[in-house]
């Protein structure tokens, strides 16, 4: 975990970082006309915006050219720990926000209802040009994960966590995390 | 292209061990979650992650159904001027409600409500204002009440009491309601007074009323114990979140069969149907009464009625006309049957009506709902027919807004005869009821002055005033709006929009003074004009009753702000805490009144605290299905205050009516009412009959002239002529509307300040059949206009002599009908989850309220609105911007599962 942070501390990674995010950002409209003239101030809070990359593990999770049309992979993030369930999916072209690949049809989430942690593998679906998880067994809500995972129906008290992608050639990195996953009080656990 | 986005964080402090403790509920939905809120100063370490390190004492990463905080559920408040984390969570320790801790989003995310200069709630009103020069100017308490009161007297000695009216909300609490109707109907003495939901002081359901049945009997358990559940106008899941997480789905899950009627599938009935039990009737709006009477027909053919029941439980021909002193005479219930419409001389009496009519033949009612007739024929079955072994299956109906604001009185007779043939009504799992929208904060404190009413039939008692009509009329010099839109939130609300811009803002008589005794003066020539002074009491300056029309703002202060009482859906009393301190010199409503009380020179308005007005308001709730009286009697007994007594029940609260026991000093709940299985013997056994304790019929029996029920006829004859005028036209659609899960309809917390619901639902929207949309170039994301020319609406005056004089076509037909037009804009939402022919929008968008499309006319034997039934055209106007972005809404269909 230090290890970890420490690597990601460097103004390198750091900078690879920042840049991922501004892509995520971008990747939420689907102009790329709109995309360049997206500014930074569209986000109030800039120090927390950065704080949801800084810190977090770049983890190798797939490599494109292995992904299924609406097969969920499964792996784990930010850690091996508890509550770290996540996959990621090609959405078969239904282009989503934070979505990587030429498609922008690629995402990555966490498995764990924010709503009371129901686990929701298997839950993945694919219904006409929606793409959902849920409903979660417990509860019944269902996440939209063309629009950063929020609710689509349902009790959950956030969005599903959307764990931030990057493409590097064909492969697929985890680099950070969109929202407090179930269970934990932050995403990242002093090691 | 910026939208609504909520930047979700990804860390959260737990509670440390030192943090204070305190109960409260959900401030939202009827069911009122029990919840916890934990408080430390800003300051103080948070807590740690092991279980001795924070308050939960619990591990993290904890796991399913274990503690946790989400960001949403933390918040930093000011407690006695010093910043404290709070955190409110449902309370994991719940035996009752909410078992377990469980939660919907809405009260799931109730920490957003507080008051915090930092977030969306900064804006809450901190001083009370006043009008001068066009813009609210803050001013002191004593300017704004002086005023206040000096043009109250004015309009009683000038224009009489009736030409002060008040429009209140029916549930925010029994010290505020209490205060309130203390003031205008004791004190006031006025006519003109209304909730939040009716145009006038009405039941919602009159079918219930009549036939017996008190609208929150039944026991939440009920709706899980039952074998069958008829759920009308309803998903539990959308919008009663706990009633359907806690008992109805472990229910379904192990069986239970459901019968839906609804005009939208959402995520409840599409999971009860995933489990293979489901029936869904996808009716046409406002066709419920046809359906149900069809459903009795057919259970009455096949004999499958409850004929044990009916013959112990339902009035004969004797026993309905009796009036037993109180009388037949002067109760609603006579004063609706003596139409000689609704009254049987009992089952046989009202099997005969049945089969007369030919709207019950199966057939013709599937016609007019637009479902297959299978459906009623399988409804029947499975609601009535014996099994095997011969014994009944234990069946209940729940019904809600959907319904019983579709056709108010048709639809609350029929499914009340429904359910009295299938047994149910007082047995457990057998019951009858309302699901519930608000939840149950009304004390009275001070009757309804009927007979000042100006609103009057030939032959007939007054009924209770129309406040829209009066207002329209130009009757109403001084209105007083109390945490209510009032104009949005009524039916035709473009209209009453209007005549509030030509009574208030377009008056000449405007304030340009500073100067006290000038802004009354001109307040004074705007009445004497023919104008409307405004007061309005709210949290926030709410749009346009506040922002625009208000003359004088008194700002309120509300939940976590001040110690409260209310009762949720099964009648449970508890105390919701306060647990931080009102924003800037925002008070409590019930201490507005007590202030404007002492200023007119009214007596009994000198309380000191909230608990002074519980315990005062104690009295007035005896006999009534939340009755309290008794835990103050306890209280006292043990040297305690109403309030410190309920603090101590925590969560869990109490049933009522409560009972007392003064042998053993204990209280006593009431699990339900009605309860046929209760005897007398085991009332006084338990303690529950004894000194101040009061038992009345509704206990063990019904709520009717004899105790027994009412079965009532259901004539569609009543209401169909409106729908056969209003059904859709050339390219007309049906217009519906209702709450929606993540919104409810506390709209002025969720939708305008909770960041996270404002992604999910930034605007307006409606939902359209995929066919529907494709015949008018409709998608997903597309903004469209909603536009009718069909909004029938009272003209200031109606006037009739005989019966059917009052009946839609007779009005249309004599000219007291004016058709108004209505437009409001929406984005799309094509979806199949909603009946072809039908749109559904949210109801009370205030910048553009649906409801704007909805009828104005008066059910005419109750006296409510038909607030469901509405027509609209729609057309695209444009994209929106969500259709070409992923950051808010959702298009995806809510019956995925």
């Amino acid at each position: 975990m230090t290890d970890l942070k420490k690597k990601d501390e460097t103004a390198a990674e750091h900078g690879k970082c920042m840049l991922n995010r501004r892509q995520f950002l971008m990747y939420s409209g689907s102009a790329a006309a709109a995309a360049s003239t997206i500014s930074i101030s569209l986000f109030p809070g800039q120090a927390q915006a950065k704080a949801r990359v800084v810190g977090y593990p770049r983890k190798l999770v797939a490599k494109l050219s292995q992904l299924k049309d609406n097969q969920p992979l499964d792996f784990n993030y930010p850690d091996d720990g508890p509550n770290t369930s996540c996959f990621v999916v090609k959405m078969d072209g239904a282009k989503a926000g934070g979505g990587i690949g030429p498609q922008r049809d690629v995402v990555g989430f966490s498995y764990l209802c924010t709503h009371q942690g129901g686990y929701l593998t298997g839950k993945y679906q694919a219904v006409g040009e929606h793409r959902v998880l849920g409903q979660c067994p417990l509860h019944l809500s269902t996440y939209d994960l063309t629009r950063h995972g929020i609710i689509v129906s349902g009790q959950a008290y956030q969005s599903i966590p959307q764990v931030l992608l990057e493409l590097d050639g064909d492969d697929i990195y985890a680099v950070g995390m969109m929202g407090l996953i179930f269970g934990r009080n932050d995403n990242l656990m002093e090691g | 292209m910026a939208t609504k986005y909520y930047l979700p964080e990804d860390k959260t402090p737990l509670p440390p061990k030192s943090a204070e403790v305190l109960t409260t509920c959900c401030d939202y939905c009827i069911v009122a979650c029990g919840y916890k809120v934990y408080r430390w100063p800003v300051g103080v370490p948070d807590g740690g992650m092991k279980a001795s390190e924070n308050a939960f004492g619990v591990d993290f990463p904890s796991g399913p159904l274990q503690a946790w905080v989400a960001p949403t559920q933390h918040n930093i408040v000011m407690h006695k001027g010093r910043p404290h984390n709070v955190i409110v969570i449902p309370d994991k320790d719940a035996k009752v409600v909410n078992i377990s801790g469980d939660s919907s989003i809405r009260g799931g995310t109730i920490a957003q409500k507080c008051y915090n200069p930092d977030k969306p709630t900064n804006d809450r009103l901190m001083s009370p204002m006043v009008r001068i020069n066009g813009t609210l100017q803050p001013v002191s308490w004593d300017m704004a009440l002086d005023i206040a009161t000096d043009l109250m007297k004015y309009t009683v000695k000038q224009y009489g009491a009736n030409a002060y009216g008040m429009k209140i909300y029916s549930y925010q609490f029994v010290e505020n309601t209490y205060a309130g109707s203390k003031f205008a109907r004791r004190s006031m003495k006025t006519a003109n007074w209304t909730m939040h939901d009716t145009p006038a002081n009405v039941t919602s359901t009159p079918g219930f009323r009549d036939a017996g049945f008190d609208n929150f009997g039944p026991a939440y358990r009920d709706w899980g114990d039952a074998e069958v559940l008829m759920i009308c106008g309803t998903d539990p899941y959308e919008t009663k979140t706990m009633i359907f997480n806690q008992f109805m789905k472990p229910a379904i899950d192990s069986g239970q069969k459901t019968i839906w009627l609804n005009v939208r599938e959402t995520a409840g009935i599409a999971y009860a149907k995933s489990r293979g039990n489901a029936l869904f009737i996808q009716l046409d709006p406002g066709t419920d009464t046809p359906v149900l009477g069809a459903i009795a027909r057919v259970i009455m053919e096949n004999g499958w009625e409850d004929s044990d029941w009916i013959k112990k439980w339902v009035n004969n021909k004797w026993e309905s006309s009796s009036g037993f002193g109180q009388g037949t005479r002067n109760t609603p219930w006579q004063w609706r049957t003596t139409w000689g419409k609704f009254q049987t001389k009992g089952f046989e009496d009202y099997k005969k009506w049945n089969f007369a009519q030919d709207e019950f033949d199966p057939k013709n009612a599937a016609k007019v709902a637009n479902i297959p007739v299978e459906q009623i024929y399988q409804a029947a079955e499975w609601m009535a027919k014996p099994k095997a072994d011969g014994t009944r299956p234990k069946t209940s109906l729940g019904i809600e807004k959907g319904f019983y604001w579709s056709n108010n009185t048709g639809n609350t007779n029929a499914v009340s005869s429904l359910a009295t043939i299938c047994g149910a009504g007082g047995r457990p799992g057998q019951v009858v009821g309302r699901f519930g929208g608000h939840q149950r904060g009304g004390t009275s404190g001070g009757g309804y002055p009927r007979n000042k009413s100006a609103q009057k039939r030939p032959g007939r008692r007054r009924q209770a005033l129309d406040c829209d009509r009066y207002f329209y009329s130009g009757n109403t010099r001084f209105a007083h709006v109390v945490g209510t839109t009032w104009i949005q939130s009524m039916c035709g609300s473009a209209g009453l929009n209007t005549k509030f811009e030509e009574l208030v803002s377009n008056n000449p008589h405007q304030v340009r003074s500073f100067d006290k005794a000038e802004i009354i003066e001109t307040l004074k020539k705007r009445m004497d004009s023919g104008g409307t002074v405004v007061l309005n009491q709210d949290i926030y300056l709410r749009d346009p009753i506040g922002s625009r029309f208000a003359d004088i703002v008194l700002p309120a202060a509300t939940w976590g702000e001040e110690d409260f009482v209310r009762a949720n859906g099964e009648r449970r009393i508890r105390l919701y805490s306060k647990f931080y301190d009102a924003p800037g010199d925002s008070k409590p409503d019930w201490w507005i009144f007590a202030q404007l009380g002492k200023k007119m020179g009214f007596d009994g308005f000198d309380w000191k605290n909230s608990n002074d007005v519980c315990e005062e308001s104690s009295r007035f709730s005896r006999g009534n299905r939340k009755s309290y009286h008794m835990i103050k009697v306890a209280a006292h007994k043990e040297g305690k205050t109403l309030h410190e007594k309920l603090r101590e029940l925590g969560t869990e609260g109490i049933q009522g009516p409560a009972f007392y026991n003064y042998k053993t000093g204990e209280l006593l709940g009431t699990v339900r009412l009605h309860d046929t299985t209760m005897s007398e013997e085991q009332m006084v056994a338990e303690g529950r009959t004894q000194g101040a304790n009061m038992v009345n019929k509704k206990g063990t029996h019904f709520n009717s002239q004899t105790g027994k029920v009412n079965i009532q006829k259901h004539p569609w004859s009543l209401f169909s002529d409106y729908w056969v005028w209003m059904k859709p036209k050339d390219d007309e659609l049906w217009h519906t509307n209702g709450r929606i899960n993540e919104i409810w309809q506390s709209g002025f917390d969720d939708v305008d300040r909770r960041a996270y619901i404002s992604q999910r639902w930034p605007e307006n929207w409606t939902e359209i059949h995929p066919d529907d949309a494709a015949k008018r170039g409709i998608e997903s994301g597309d903004q469209v206009l909603l536009y009718s020319d069909r909004v029938p609406n009272f003209k200031q005056t109606i006037k009739g002599v005989h019966g059917k004089d009052f009946n839609f076509a007779e009005l249309l037909k004599n000219g007291w009908i004016k058709l108004d037009k209505a437009a409001v804009t929406a984005v799309a939402i094509v979806t199949p989850h909603v009946k072809k022919g039908t749109m559904y929008s949210y109801f009370i968008n205030t910048a553009q309220p649906s409801n704007a499309l909805q009828g104005r006319v008066p059910d005419q034997i109750s006296g409510n609105y038909n607030y469901k039934m509405g027509v609209a055209r729609v057309k695209k106007i444009g994209e929106s911007k969500y259709k070409s972005e992923f950051r808010s809404m959702s298009f995806a269909p809510r019956n995925i599962v």
